[in-house]
């Protein structure tokens, strides 16, 4: 089920009134939403319910081994066989295909025919999301950061439908002590609530789609027959479109918690400002760079071992952080990108301390190295990519180049220079009107939304796949 | 004590309640066109039945009193067309469209100065055709558009027709050649324009089928202006899919008949000989070839069908022979 859909408003409002219905009673409560959040994943298919299921029972066991055992090699096992696990239900849904095809093409080319059978695999909806989420749960209660749950809170920590799809990745301690904790009825935050609901889906209807239907959809199909300022603005329109779908989707998340009662964490702060690639990094899915840097970068070595090992851990963390995208060369080069460009920037600051680039040079420079590592994250496989880029220009006819599209893209990346104070005096006036008035507003939002959507549906989100 | 400023960002759930319900009402009733159309495109079951009971009163109430005008300027801004129209060929127009004709046609050849333009479009089959089209076909001769309606079939004009689309489609773009791939979504029943109903599986359903593939086609080919190559349906790993597509491939080579600009490109019986199977052996290489619904190709598996489309179009164009 996606949000912005028929089904899933039906599907909110009853479960907006009972789960409010049931807050006085928590074992109510727990049952129910976790009822609800399987009802919602299982929409599509209900055997991903079980897996799903069968990954909160067996983290919950390894995390009350960790958390009773006296013996620290026994908590010690019980944390990699957990961390196994999960990597392994990860590998087998993600990473199957692609290594059997890989494996029976080396066999096939070294005069061994094609020996593995080729596997047809589903890849369940979320499940980078709910296995990075398990993985932090036992690790932080081996790290004694988080205490061993109960079942029913660590399968609602995985399973909690605003987030479970695409993120954010929550942390057990930033949600456990909510669901701990009856939610106050007459205190929803609902004015940053129903900005981030209605601000994501026109991030996602109005900007997202329409810059990938107009332009980058039709562009990267066929690079060749475009013009090079055709490849200029889809260049920018997908660092555009990426960001309103990604962040549209999780704003509409945090909103929708935020609605519930719940406060889950940010993943974005308007990371198109960002003056350095770390600076982006701290900016962009920003629950994602949190968990790489204190489940792989840290256990690594971090930048602890002196230099050169600092700059493998900053290229292991960001080629597994695009690998986690994806088995593919495109995913690769992405993630590398970002890794040798962060270790080039931390080498400038170590050698030349106290160099200052302008500041609007080190924003020109940021934003010009993700929009190229974008080019590899969209492209279907490198050579399209290569086209893309060596085609850039701004010659040629554009019959794709057109005011509104180009209004788009700035409007996408402008819209993140506005100052977080003037978003929050619009939620508390919003709050302040009547309730008709915010009624007819929202209404008439989600009116233009739709028409921005028209006959074709709403597009999947992008991160769905992941 | 709770920051002040926090406090004023907070409302009752119950209000919260207050505000969904009167957004959902105003949305409803300024969309109740979408809303009707939404229901009509959703698989036969109690969602699309509840959906369709409260739209159509509702669409009726809001288009008595004006209130599809505002949508309608929106939709103009958005540069959105309508695609269902009701006296159209596609649901009223008789067989007679089948009689079978036969007329000679050459079509202008593409060179590397003026390289063909080809429209890929049909359902969601057609995304990976058409990037396959690019790199399978001879380099610098085609441009591609491809332009996938996913969800759509030709039983379901209410939802989306695809006589109007055609229309809108070779208006604005005006290619050399056009390739459809739809049918995936064409499991249901149709009422033919005399009004009878048939079901998939039955004659008067394959009759109805290639009445309607004539008709969307010589919209395409705008009277024999350019070829049509119709890409029904391979063979589903579902038993049930696959009699409907036998049957929609079986209409398409009836409608070529009667449509002389139509082309049916057989991947149906061609690719492993009429057997479903994940994996084709492609240039040698084993690869997957189906989607995991066992309809949809994979991007690797979708090369197949792009050459069977280019052996066909070669007919037309014999330059696309050296590939």
């Amino acid at each position: 089920m996606s949000f912005p859909t028929i089904e899933f408003a039906a599907f909110f409002v009853v479960v907006f009134v009972l789960s409010w219905a049931l807050m006085p009673h928590p074992r109510a409560w727990r049952l129910f939403i976790l009822a609800a959040s399987y009802f919602f994943y299982g929409w599509i298919d209900w055997r991903w319910v079980l897996l799903l299921a069968g990954s909160s029972v067996v983290n919950t066991v390894a995390a009350q081994v960790i958390a009773r055992s006296p013996s620290q090699a026994t908590r010690k096992r019980a944390l990699v066989a957990a961390v196994v696990f999960d990597l392994g239900l990860l590998c087998t849904f993600k990473y199957l295909g692609f290594f059997t095809s890989e494996f029976d093409d080396a066999f096939d080319s070294i005069g061994l025919g094609s020996p593995l059978p080729i596997a047809q695999v589903v890849l369940p909806i979320g499940i980078s999301f709910f296995t990075f989420q398990a993985i932090s749960y036992v690790v932080d209660v081996y790290r004694g950061e988080t205490r061993a749950s109960p079942l029913i809170e660590v399968a609602i920590l995985q399973a909690f439908f605003p987030h479970l799809v695409a993120g954010p990745i929550v942390r057990a301690n930033e949600l456990l002590p909510q669901l701990r904790t009856p939610r106050d009825p007459r205190a929803v935050l609902a004015g940053p609530a129903i900005f981030m609901i209605v601000g994501g889906v026109l991030k996602k209807t109005v900007i997202a789609d329409e810059l990938a239907r107009r332009v980058v959809d039709p562009v990267y199909n066929d690079p060749g027959a475009h013009s090079a300022g055709e490849l200029t603005l889809a260049f920018y329109a997908f660092a555009a479109q990426i960001y309103c779908d990604f962040s549209g989707y999780t704003d509409m998340a945090i909103g929708l918690a935020l609605l519930l009662g719940y406060q889950l964490p940010q993943n974005f702060d308007r990371p198109y400002l960002a003056l350095s690639l770390r600076d982006f990094w701290r900016r962009w899915h920003m629950t994602l760079s949190r968990w790489l840097r204190d489940y792989l970068y840290i256990p690594l070595g971090g930048s602890r071992g002196g230099r050169l090992k600092t700059y493998r851990n900053v290229m292991i963390t960001m080629l597994l952080g695009g690998l986690w995208h994806g088995a593919s060369w495109t995913f690769l080069l992405w993630g590398g990108i970002h890794g040798g460009a962060l270790s080039v920037e931390r080498w400038v600051r170590e050698r030349y301390e106290g160099f200052r680039m302008p500041a609007w040079a080190a924003w020109l420079v940021t934003f010009h190295v993700v929009c190229i590592a974008w080019v590899f994250f969209r492209a279907p496989d490198l050579g399209t990519a290569f086209d893309v880029l060596g085609g850039l220009g701004l010659s040629g006819p554009s019959p794709l180049v057109t005011l509104p599209v180009v209004f788009l893209v700035v409007v996408a990346v402008g819209i993140q220079a506005l100052p977080p104070q003037w978003w929050r005096d619009a939620e508390a006036w919003f709050v302040a009107r009547p309730v008709a008035l915010q009624g007819v507003a929202v209404g008439a939002v989600l009116v233009v939304a739709d028409a921005a959507v028209g006959q074709q549906g709403v597009a999947p989100f992008i991160y769905f796949q992941f | 004590m709770e920051p002040r400023g926090d406090r004023q960002l907070r409302m009752p759930a119950g209000r919260v309640l207050v505000v969904m319900a009167i957004a959902f009402a105003v949305s409803a009733l300024f969309n109740s066109e979408a809303l009707v159309r939404a229901g009509e495109g959703m698989r036969p079951g109690p969602t699309r039945d509840i959906v369709l009971a409260v739209a159509n009163p509702l669409d009726d109430a809001a288009g008595a009193i004006g209130l599809h005008l505002p949508r309608e300027g929106l939709d103009l801004a958005f540069g959105q067309e309508d695609k269902t129209e009701s006296g159209t060929q596609l649901e009223l127009g008789s067989t007679s469209i089948l009689r079978p004709r036969s007329e000679r046609q050459s079509f202008r050849q593409p060179t590397a100065a003026d390289p063909l333009d080809v429209l890929v479009t049909g359902d969601s089959q057609a995304t990976f055709i058409g990037e396959q089209l690019v790199d399978q076909g001879p380099p610098g001769l085609l441009d591609v558009e491809t332009v996938a309606r996913n969800g759509t079939g030709l039983t379901n004009p209410a939802f989306f027709n695809w006589e109007v689309n055609a229309r809108q489609e070779v208006e604005a773009r005006d290619p050399d050649a056009i390739v459809m791939a739809l049918g995936g979504n064409d499991g249901f029943n149709v009422q033919t324009g005399e009004g009878s109903l048939y079901n998939p599986g039955e004659k008067g359903w394959e009759t109805e089928f290639a009445r309607r593939v004539a008709v969307v086609s010589t919209v395409l080919s705008e009277g024999g202006k350019r070829p049509v190559y119709w890409v029904p349906p391979p063979t589903a790993r579902n038993k049930e899919f696959n009699r409907i597509f036998a049957s929609q491939n079986r209409a398409v080579a009836r409608a070529t008949e009667a449509v002389p600009t139509l082309r049916y490109v057989d991947v149906y019986s061609t690719l492993n000989k009429g057997r479903y199977s994940d994996e084709l052996r492609i240039d040698g290489r084993r690869v997957l070839a189906r989607q995991p619904d066992g309809i949809h190709f994979t991007l690797d598996g979708a090369a197949l069908p792009a050459r069977l489309i280019l052996d066909a179009m070669a007919e037309d164009f014999p330059v696309l022979r050296d590939r």
